[in-house]
């Protein structure tokens, strides 16, 4: 492996790749800073949601998270759900662009031509795809300590409960933000690393993102159904939704669980690079 | 290295699809081989096995007697795909110093000097410039490292006649300077003043080689006879050297198409009066054509 190549093929994609990071990567920052700005007009909002059902599982909520504290709120309303989807989806469409994608369009070949192995090539795209994935996270991750201030978010909360005991729920801090960002991130790499491993091994764009689609929509919906009916709970292991949410490592700082989406995408890189130096190109 | 280009029985099939059936080429080093042959006839699928983008199902492909998927005798090699495809904005200038730069340091002056040759705006996307133009940035690509084999897929498609024949005198110096070419092209006529030796694939086998002498050959070998009046082509019918009489043209003219010595037809000729005679050279792709025909029988 010549890592000069490996370099000069990251850098030219990540070129490539320039107009639609900026794309994706502003949007998400708008989306956490707009719904940070929301949080001083919803105040009593989520008085309603039952804990422990359908609803609650979809929200993010578990133990004792309280929906209309500052953690409680940016948890259910952006790295419960909209964060780690956003991730996911810039994963899948990076993923099946990585090696699928420019295949199709003819790319790829031409790029093989030159004097660059195929393994430089696909360790390049995958170091793009994550690296790519992490400066959305992270521009996300600062949207949202710049907005907080700005929207009460960084003030602790003290709640008084009928009986007059009263809860004081902390303000967001940047190990909060740190830990929630990276969390969403490691679901982005693991669903972006399924639609790499699909490209690397098919040679074909549609399929890649259709069928890493599919797999993160399915676990999503087998995830949020058994909270709802208690039943093929044994199946949810292998949605990332059912450690991502119940661990709520925004509040709870990271844990050892993290790494697994990281451990996917180890297996998926190296299952590609089997597949992709044995297979002819499309 | 005696072949610079050297395959053993190389066969491509996917299913039932046999693209390319058990091939063997040797080209020399310096010498220019045109592979010539119909869309669909296992061309392209050849140079595609040639540079590992594709393996083979039998049989074997050495390249600059090495393996076509080795970095290192890629750097050795320029290639032009039948359609060049860049990513996203990429203008040409970007594509050329990124692509120079995985195989040397990009020879600034040499690179100028082909952008002038063929009046190419290095700074606009590829994707944004026509056909012809696209063309263009890929021979600039395949020419720009001087390398010392040349894989090029229907090189002229696409080219007006004015940078046909640029490229036919870029081609001629590469090949002064010692390089290897090995081209693809359906019209013979285009090979003509650039290839030493021909190969003609069909249904993905080798029908025929020649080389170009053999083919000029070929289209040197048709006389018309102008007579006083009608005469009667069964005269010349089975003569030694004949091969086909053609009285379809003006009523007093018969044209005759040799395959060896035109002494037997001349004598006839001059027997039945002729009153004038003149040769008439065929158009090489007429020869193309027999030769399928031939190949097809």
């Amino acid at each position: 492996m010549n890592p000069a190549h490996v370099t000069r093929v990251y850098a030219q994609w990540f070129r490539v790749r320039l107009r639609s990071t900026i794309s994706w990567t502003l949007g998400l920052a708008a989306i956490v800073a707009v719904t940070a700005a929301f949080y001083p007009s919803l105040e009593g909002v989520f008085d309603d949601v039952e804990e422990g059902g359908g609803l609650s599982s979809l929200l993010g909520l578990s133990g004792d998270i309280d929906p209309s504290s500052p953690l409680g709120f940016i948890w259910t309303n952006l790295y419960a759900n909209v964060v780690p989807w956003v991730l996911m989806a810039f994963g899948i469409a990076l993923g099946g662009a990585a090696i699928a994608g420019d295949e199709e369009r003819g790319t790829l070949e031409y790029l093989l031509s030159k004097p660059v192995r195929r393994g430089e090539v696909l360790v390049a795209r995958f170091a793009g795809m994550i690296s790519i994935l992490a400066i959305a996270a992270v521009v996300s991750g600062v949207a949202l300590l710049a907005s907080a201030p700005l929207f009460d978010l960084t003030t602790a909360m003290t709640a008084t409960a009928p009986d007059g005991s009263t809860t004081t729920n902390p303000g967001i801090d940047a190990g909060n933000v740190a830990a929630g960002t990276f969390a969403a991130l490691a679901v982005g790499v693991g669903t972006g690393s399924t639609a790499f491993l699909l490209g690397a091994v098919l040679g074909r764009h549609g399929l890649a993102v259709g069928i890493a689609s599919g797999f993160a929509i399915a676990g999503y919906i087998l995830y949020t159904l058994s909270n709802v009916t208690g039943s093929l709970d044994a199946l949810t292991w292998i949605s990332p939704w059912r450690w991502y949410v119940e661990d709520a490592m925004f509040i709870n700082g990271l844990d050892w669980d993290v790494a697994l989406p990281f451990v996917l995408a180890a297996v998926c890189l190296a299952v590609g690079w089997w597949s992709f130096l044995r297979r002819d190109l499309r | 290295m005696r072949h610079a280009i050297e395959t053993h029985g190389l066969t491509k099939q996917w299913g039932d699809l046999v693209a390319v059936d058990d091939l063997s080429i040797r080209v020399e080093a310096g010498e220019c081989y045109a592979f010539l042959g119909r869309n669909g006839s296992g061309k392209s699928t050849t140079a595609r096995m040639l540079l590992d983008f594709i393996r083979p199902t039998r049989g074997t492909a050495r390249v600059l007697d090495g393996a076509g998927g080795d970095p290192n005798i890629r750097a050795r090699v320029g290639y032009l795909p039948g359609d060049l495809n860049l990513a996203g904005n990429t203008t040409a200038h970007e594509a050329f110093m990124f692509f120079g730069s995985l195989a040397a340091t990009p020879d600034r002056r040499r690179l100028d000097d082909l952008i002038e040759r063929f009046g190419l705006d290095p700074t606009r996307p590829v994707r944004e410039l026509s056909t012809g133009n696209r063309r263009k940035v890929g021979l600039i690509l395949a020419f720009m490292g001087r390398p010392e084999l040349l894989i090029l897929d229907e090189p002229t498609s696409g080219l007006d006649p004015v940078l046909q024949e640029e490229f036919r005198e870029l081609l001629a110096e590469r090949k002064a300077e010692g390089a290897t070419i090995w081209l693809t092209s359906h019209v013979m006529a285009e090979v003509e003043r650039v290839a030493d030796r021909v190969g003609l694939i069909r249904d993905g086998r080798l029908a025929r080689e020649l080389t170009m002498a053999d083919l000029r050959r070929q289209t040197t070998g048709r006389v018309v006879f102008t007579f006083a009046g009608r005469t009667d082509p069964a005269a010349f019918e089975g003569l030694p050297g004949v091969q086909e009489v053609d009285a379809g043209g003006e009523a007093d003219e018969l044209t005759v198409t040799l395959n060896g010595s035109a002494a037997a037809a001349l004598s006839t000729a001059g027997r039945l009066g002729a009153t004038a005679v003149r040769t008439e050279r065929r158009d090489l792709d007429d020869v193309f054509l027999d030769l399928f025909e031939e190949s097809r029988r």
